[in-house]
């Protein structure tokens, strides 16, 4: 076991997002986190990540390190694109030689060009920069990567390459992934199990991936979300109306 | 080698765009000049003239030494200022209570003219270089107290949460994503205290007779010398460009380079 969210809950000024959510991550296991938007996924993973404190619960963890990709490459705009990635490493006291080297060999792991280290993120596309994002989450040898909805702003071609960058780093270095998305094709296509949270109820359905993530072909992956869209339980992820 | 190519390039153009302040400045001259020829040297000496009065003066061991004074005045009320008004400003910012607090005594601050500090200062003080040099203080800290504290204020959330996801430390945080965030809040502060630093203190040194270029500005006036006048009018102003564009904005063009980065071509200079 990683992480242990123990029935944890919050409000944001008296208004309750969610109450009572349970959550476990295991060993090298990737667990996505969908469901519409509103319904508090973001709020689930920064008191994950210890961004914000729960109002209610206990979140027990079992990792010295972690990272969060952000829905926003949340680049710093001051520093080149190599200083970005370093940046995680910089926070751990490691000297300026050694981490840059390691982040370029990150950045190459990532699809980012050498001549592209020395540029700001002004400079970079916005594949770039969200590449960048993930070098740098990944250089400090995360024991587990918190995902929120990193891959929504890129388009569909760079969506797969990015997911596929995901899946192969998380079956290389065994971390564990929380990854909070709104795409159900998408958390079939890179998750070992899928959690639904709906709106203020905490989680409504968990389910068990068969197979690896990687290996389910995309026919496999537009069978399940189709079968998935008669579900009840996912009822709310398809309901546009109500949001 | 190559971080030095890149600095002698960097220097190499910030040194060239300077053509295009000097053109701004001899516009100026040129006007000066006009007025010179309509109302006559008595009322208005040429800048030529001036010119070389300055040049005159600048051999003058009494006027050398009065000129260091103010110099040492308006810098060491500059320095003070900047310092105080900054680190204040950065810890009201982090606080909420403490910048509602602190707006409206800045705004108060601002709002006492200069003159009356230095007359209050004269009799705290009594006339010597202490009035000119809290004079620039009292005056202009609270513009690096707003700049600091405006600086800090702004600040974006989001990378300060993504700087605490990778458990950087205050410190860091303020340094890394804080700092060069309120370069663009505090440099303007800074180049208005600067300017206002040499202004304020010729004006008190002038009114409580300590010497410097204000108390020569005062006897100058006495001697009803002209030239003299507009001639120390001109080193004032010298100084001023000089602290602006020889010390401040080389300092900030260097830390703003990666907005130079994000321009589409052409705006670049």
């Amino acid at each position: 076991m990683r992480l242990e969210l123990d029935r944890i809950g919050h409000a944001f000024l008296g208004r309750p997002v969610f109450e009572d959510l349970t959550l476990d991550l295991h060993e090298g296991e990737v667990v996505a986190l969908v469901g519409p938007s509103g319904c508090g996924k973001t709020t689930v993973l920064q008191i994950a990540a210890g961004l914000i404190e729960p109002l209610r619960g206990r979140v027990r963890r079992h990792y010295r390190r972690h990272a969060v990709v952000f829905q926003e490459p949340r680049l710093l705009p001051w520093l080149t694109a190599r200083d970005n990635i370093a940046y995680g490493l910089a926070a751990r006291g490691m000297g300026r030689a050694e981490r840059r080297a390691l982040a370029e060999q990150r950045a190459a792991e990532v699809g980012l060009l050498e001549r592209d280290l020395d540029k700001y993120p002004a400079e970079l596309s916005g594949g770039m920069r969200q590449r960048t994002a993930v070098a740098r989450a990944l250089a400090t040898d995360p024991e587990i990567v918190y995902f929120d909805e990193p891959f929504t702003a890129v388009d569909v071609g760079l969506q797969r390459v990015l997911q596929d960058l995901i899946i192969a780093a998380s079956a290389r270095e065994k971390f564990s992934a929380l990854f909070v998305t709104h795409d159900l094709a998408e958390a079939v296509r890179l998750a070992h199990r899928i959690v639904v949270s709906g709106r203020q109820d905490g989680i409504v359905a968990e389910r068990t991936l068969y197979g690896v993530p990687g290996q389910r072909d995309d026919r496999a992956v537009f069978e399940t979300v189709q079968t998935w869209m008669q579900d009840p339980s996912f009822a709310d992820l398809f309901d546009g109306d109500r949001q | 080698m190559h971080h030095g190519l890149a600095f002698l390039g960097w220097a190499g153009r910030y040194l060239w765009s300077g053509w295009a302040g000097a053109a701004g400045l001899f516009c100026i001259a040129a006007a000066w000049q006009a007025g010179h020829e309509l109302y006559g040297s008595f009322i208005l000496p040429a800048p030529l003239e001036t010119a070389r009065e300055v040049v005159r003066l600048a051999q003058d061991e009494a006027f050398r030494h009065a000129a260091r004074q103010t110099a040492e005045r308006a810098g060491l009320g500059f320095a003070l200022s900047v310092l105080i008004g900054t680190a204040a400003g950065i810890a009201a910012g982090y606080s909420f209570a403490a910048m509602r607090l602190m707006r409206p005594v800045v705004t108060v601050i601002l709002g006492v003219p200069p003159i009356a500090w230095i007359v209050l200062a004269l009799i705290w003080f009594g006339a010597g270089g202490g009035t000119a040099v809290m004079t620039v203080v009292v005056a202009s800290l609270p513009i690096s107290f707003a700049g600091g504290l405006e600086g800090v204020a702004t600040r974006d959330r989001g990378l300060d949460a993504m700087a605490r996801s990778f458990r950087a430390g205050p410190l860091m945080r303020l340094r890394t994503v804080t700092a060069p965030h309120m370069v663009s809040y505090l440099f303007p502060a800074w180049t208005t205290t600067a300017g206002s630093a040499w202004k304020v203190t010729v004006m008190a040194e002038l009114l409580s007779n300590a010497g410097g270029l204000g108390g020569d500005l005062a006897s100058a006036r006495a001697l009803f010398d002209i030239a003299r006048v507009t001639a120390i009018v001109l080193v004032v102003v010298g100084f001023a460009l000089f602290s602006e564009y020889a010390l401040l904005q080389p300092v900030r063009d260097r830390l703003e380079q990666w907005r130079e980065a994000g321009r589409p071509w052409g705006v670049k200079r």
